[in-house]
């Protein structure tokens, strides 16, 4: 109930605009003005007691208490190691950053490209701080986790070995920015040595809260050189490398003058007319500012001269600044994967073309909703749904045939799980059908198992992976789309983020049963009531005529106890008040004649569906047996509230006995009574006041 | 006024948590991870075998012991995640929550019966934070205690976890703070059922 109403009360700040960057959520609640302006008003610099100057926010092995490589590092303020020290330069360029000694060169790679665009950078490192004006040793960032973004503060202690910066710093040394941005991503993972070893494609997620593609350069698709023009004009974030197969080569320098294991940023994409036909060519830089491809297209290389002057003037330029074009089919032999990092329509001026954006926040949960892939064909009906609606057809169609362009990523979150690195993410993907005409526009509905038997999929992810996100692009004809994002294996639970990027403006919806209730009303007239059973109900009652809440508890479980063909462990007496509060129409907490028959019928109707549904005759409900009764019952739920009903009822083994089913369809019954009678004008909203609320809820 | 206890804090990444524990936060976590088991998080049959475990050594607090609904209950109303089970964060909250309200109840028990009746009740609700109105009593009475009117251990437990719990709810909900909560039917029934 309160994990509940955090819950929605998360979900609630977010259709209110609280996690985009303009509003993002404080870290650990920590405001930054605020924070700011009590120190200065008690002249003091601020210590963040949240991530203190410590040895522990270094981190626990190699960089852990006891560990060599942390003896003699003192926390300096910028204004103790330099005499001035400025927060950015007009210019914050890439080759500003140097990595220090910490292996989150990824991390480095990452801040370089975002300096690539002023408009991205200006978001995760606000320029309202700086070293003169209003300084208070705090500063902020922003960086996007799981779907919003979150404001950072940290204060500006840094570790420092013999007077020099330990990890991140600048060319100069005078510049402070990216060491304070490490610092606050540190915070943000728990401590300095969490970061390294990371991928840059999960840097530049968390630095612009785009979708990252990857593509291997050895198995390229024929329309990528479109591709990474059109990536290029909607400002993305480019990214290439070449594998090393052993850690010795890293950062080996080849006789073509690359680096092996290192991050290169793509810079621009043009066709040139060289010697009549047409060639494609790629700028690419290499975040050292130095070292430069030695091949064709390279700076003075030959070819050039038989380019028409327009293009030589307009793309050559013949300096030792770490940029350079190659061929593209060169640069398909010579590197071996890109990565593009397609940025939200939020992160751009106007003068790129953006894409269309849209996401959900789901789960999986044993049992419930978490089905598996489509190998297992009796739970993948259970996941999560979604729909999107392909109206328009690209622009500039990749290869002359009219389709619709949209990538689709899966991402999962963080599980609080405790496990090892790595261990920790679930084997991941999803799969696209086509949705039939008869659904068409329908979106209060889950589809079931047969649509899945009956229909293959239109496409899917690539693989079913491991990694924090799993993304592909796709292209296909105008229409409706499910999108059934899954783990491999069902019953594992897991929290995930599913966008959608596309090419035109497309809605994306999750789709799912209504909630709501159509259980039908027992009328009996007293004189419809028989003798037999007045006769027992006359036993039952005893001499007050009413059954109270201990008389029907014992009845139950009376009778539940000579039945062999149905597991329980007995009715409690929460069930049973439950019941008499659910029938009790005169308010004497006690079931009168009329009450307990009314009782009967639904118990017997129950006891009825129970042995219907249980169809493997194991005396209780599985979970997907469950699901199927309850609609049975005359309830629509929908996977939130599936999901509820199982972590509520079922026991560890994931099964319901027949108390806890009788329970939860009771308790059903009584709350969607209670929300209807309090829904008067029906405008499907309550108002509670306090103890309102406590009344009803504590019952 | 109403004093619910504080939320759990915001959770922090692993390796943070872990470098910034106190001694006894630690030696909390080892004891959390023999009891939870590999997954670390707490079920309500295993909240129902620590609790049973614990009080057996209090013979001054009267119970029956902790019913297995009544777990599923203390459960439902602290998960966050709808997975049935009890991470190490509100394990904690839980926890030292039931230490705070088992004093309470020791200095209620003005008779030292191990019970609490129905007129010590008001004051022992009172001291835990939760100052009620006679309506409110009257029903948690009958939801809670035996046909004599008395509250045990147990019951006084499993009624000050979801009393706590519900009123966090609400202030949760409630974040303009103008008294009252606008819930939708899905939102109700999340909230209800899941208690």
């Amino acid at each position: 109930m309160s994990g509940i109403a955090a819950k929605l009360q998360h979900q609630r700040e977010r259709a209110h605009g609280i996690g985009t960057n303009s509003h993002a959520v404080k870290y650990l609640n920590q405001d930054f003005e605020s924070l700011r302006n009590s120190c200065l008003e008690r002249g003091r610099l601020f210590e963040d007691d949240s991530f203190e100057a410590l040895p522990s926010s270094l981190g626990f092995k190699e960089l852990g208490p006891n560990s060599y490589k942390v003896r003699g590092i003192t926390w300096r303020r910028p204004k103790e190691i330099c005499s001035d020290p400025k927060f950015i330069f007009e210019n914050a360029s890439r080759t500003d950053i140097c990595q220090g000694a910490l292996g989150d060169c990824w991390l480095l790679a990452a801040i370089a490209s975002l300096t690539l665009n002023k408009q991205v950078l200006s978001r995760v490192v606000p320029h309202d701080q700086s070293f003169d004006d209003h300084y208070a040793g705090i500063f902020h960032f922003e960086f996007w986790q799981f779907g919003e973004w979150v404001d950072v503060v940290v204060d500006d202690r840094l570790p420092t070995k013999d007077g020099e910066l330990l990890f991140v710093h600048s060319a100069e040394g005078s510049e402070f920015w990216s060491a304070l941005l490490e610092k606050a991503y540190a915070k943000l993972n728990g401590c300095y040595e969490a970061l390294s070893g990371g991928s840059t494609i999960e840097g530049f997620e968390d630095f612009t809260g785009g979708i990252a593609e990857r593509h291997e350069l050895s198995s390229a698709d024929p329309h990528l050189f479109h591709t990474i023009t059109k990536a290029l004009k909607r400002g993305s974030l480019l990214g290439c490398s070449i594998d090393i197969t052993n850690a010795r080569d890293s950062e080996a320098v080849t006789y073509r003058k690359l680096v092996k294991g290192h991050a290169y940023s793509v810079t621009g994409a043009e066709q040139v007319e060289h010697r009549g036909g047409r060639v494609q060519l790629i700028r690419i830089r290499n975040p050292w500012g130095q070292v430069e491809w030695n091949g064709a297209w390279s700076d003075n290389s030959s070819e050039w001269r038989y380019v028409s002057d327009d293009d030589r003037e307009r793309l050559s330029h013949r300096s030792e600044d770490g940029e350079f074009w190659m061929s593209f089919s060169d640069f398909l032999r010579q590197y071996s994967r890109l990565e593009i990092c397609n940025l939200t329509p939020d992160a751009l001026s106007d003068e790129y073309k953006k894409w269309a954006e849209s996401e959900f926040e789901d789960t999986w949960r044993m049992g419930v909703s978490a089905g598996g892939c489509r190998n297992y064909r009796d739970t993948f009906w259970m996941n999560p749904q979604f729909v999107i609606k392909l109206e328009d057809v690209d622009d500039e169609p990749d290869d002359g045939e009219e389709g619709c362009t949209f990538i689709v990523g899966l991402m999962q979150k963080n599980k609080r799980r405790r496990r090892k690195m790595g261990e920790d993410m679930e084997t991941v993907g999803f799969a696209i059908y086509e949705l039939p005409e008869e659904y068409s526009g329908k979106r209060q509905v889950h589809l079931k198992r047969d649509f899945f038997l009956y229909n293959c999929s239109a496409a899917r992810s690539e693989t079913f992976i491991n990694l924090r996100e799993v993304s592909n692009r796709f292209n296909l004809p105008p229409g409706e789309y499910l999108i059934i994002p899954s783990t491999f294996e069902p019953n594992k639970n897991g929290d995930f983020y599913v966008r959608v990027f596309s090419e035109k403006p497309a809605d994306f919806q999750e789709i799912d049963d209504p909630v709501d209730s159509h259980v039908e009303e027992i009328h009996i007239d007293e004189d419809d009531i028989g003798d037999r059973f007045r006769s027992l109900f006359g036993q039952l009652a005893g001499h007050d005529v009413e059954i109270c809440v201990f008389e029907l508890q014992s009845i139950l479980n009376r009778v539940v106890a000579r039945r062999d063909d149905i597991k329980t462990n007995g009715f409690s007496l929460v069930t049973c008040r439950n019941m008499v509060n659910l029938l009790d129409k005169d308010g004497s907490g006690k079931l009168g004649l009329v009450e307990f028959k009314i009782l009967w019928t639904k118990i017997e109707k129950f006891l009825d569906l129970y042995k219907a549904r249980d169809v493997d005759k194991s005396g209780c409900m599985s979970t997907s047996e469950m699901r199927m009764a309850v609609e049975d019952a005359g309830f629509s739920l929908n996977n939130s509230l599936h999901q509820i009903v199982v972590a509520r009822y079922s026991d560890s083994n994931l099964s319901i006995d027949f108390d806890n089913f009788v329970c939860s369809l009771i308790r059903l019954e009584s709350l969607f009574q209670t929300f209807k009678a309090l829904d008067k004008d029906g405008n499907g909203v309550i108002e509670l006041g306090f103890k309102e609320w406590l009344s009803l809820a504590m019952l | 006024q109403f004093v619910p206890s504080d939320p759990p804090p915001p959770r922090r990444p692993l390796a943070f948590a872990e470098q910034h524990e106190s001694d006894e936060e630690k030696q909390f976590r080892r004891v959390f991870q023999q009891l939870a088991g590999d997954d670390m998080e707490v079920s309500p049959a295993e909240l129902m075998n620590i609790l049973n475990r614990i009080i057996s050594k209090h013979g001054d607090l009267k119970t029956d012991g902790f019913s297995i609904e009544s777990c599923r209950s203390m459960v439902a109303v602290m998960d966050s995640d709808s997975t049935g089970k009890l991470g190490f964060h509100e394990f904690k909250h839980i926890w030292n929550n039931i230490k705070k309200w088992q004093g309470v109840y020791k200095s209620y028990d003005t008779d030292g019966s191990g019970v609490i009746g129905a007129d010590e009740l008001p004051n022992a609700f009172r001291a835990a934070g939760f100052p009620l109105n006679d309506q409110l009593f009257n029903m948690i009475i009958r939801r809670y205690s035996d046909e004599e009117g008395n509250m045990d251990f147990d019951n006084y437990i499993g009624c000050l976890v979801r009393l706590d719990a519900m009123c966090r709810a609400f202030k949760t909900l409630d974040k303009d703070n103008n008294g009252t909560i606008k819930v939708n039917v899905q939102e109700w029934l999340q909230l209800t059922m899941y208690s």
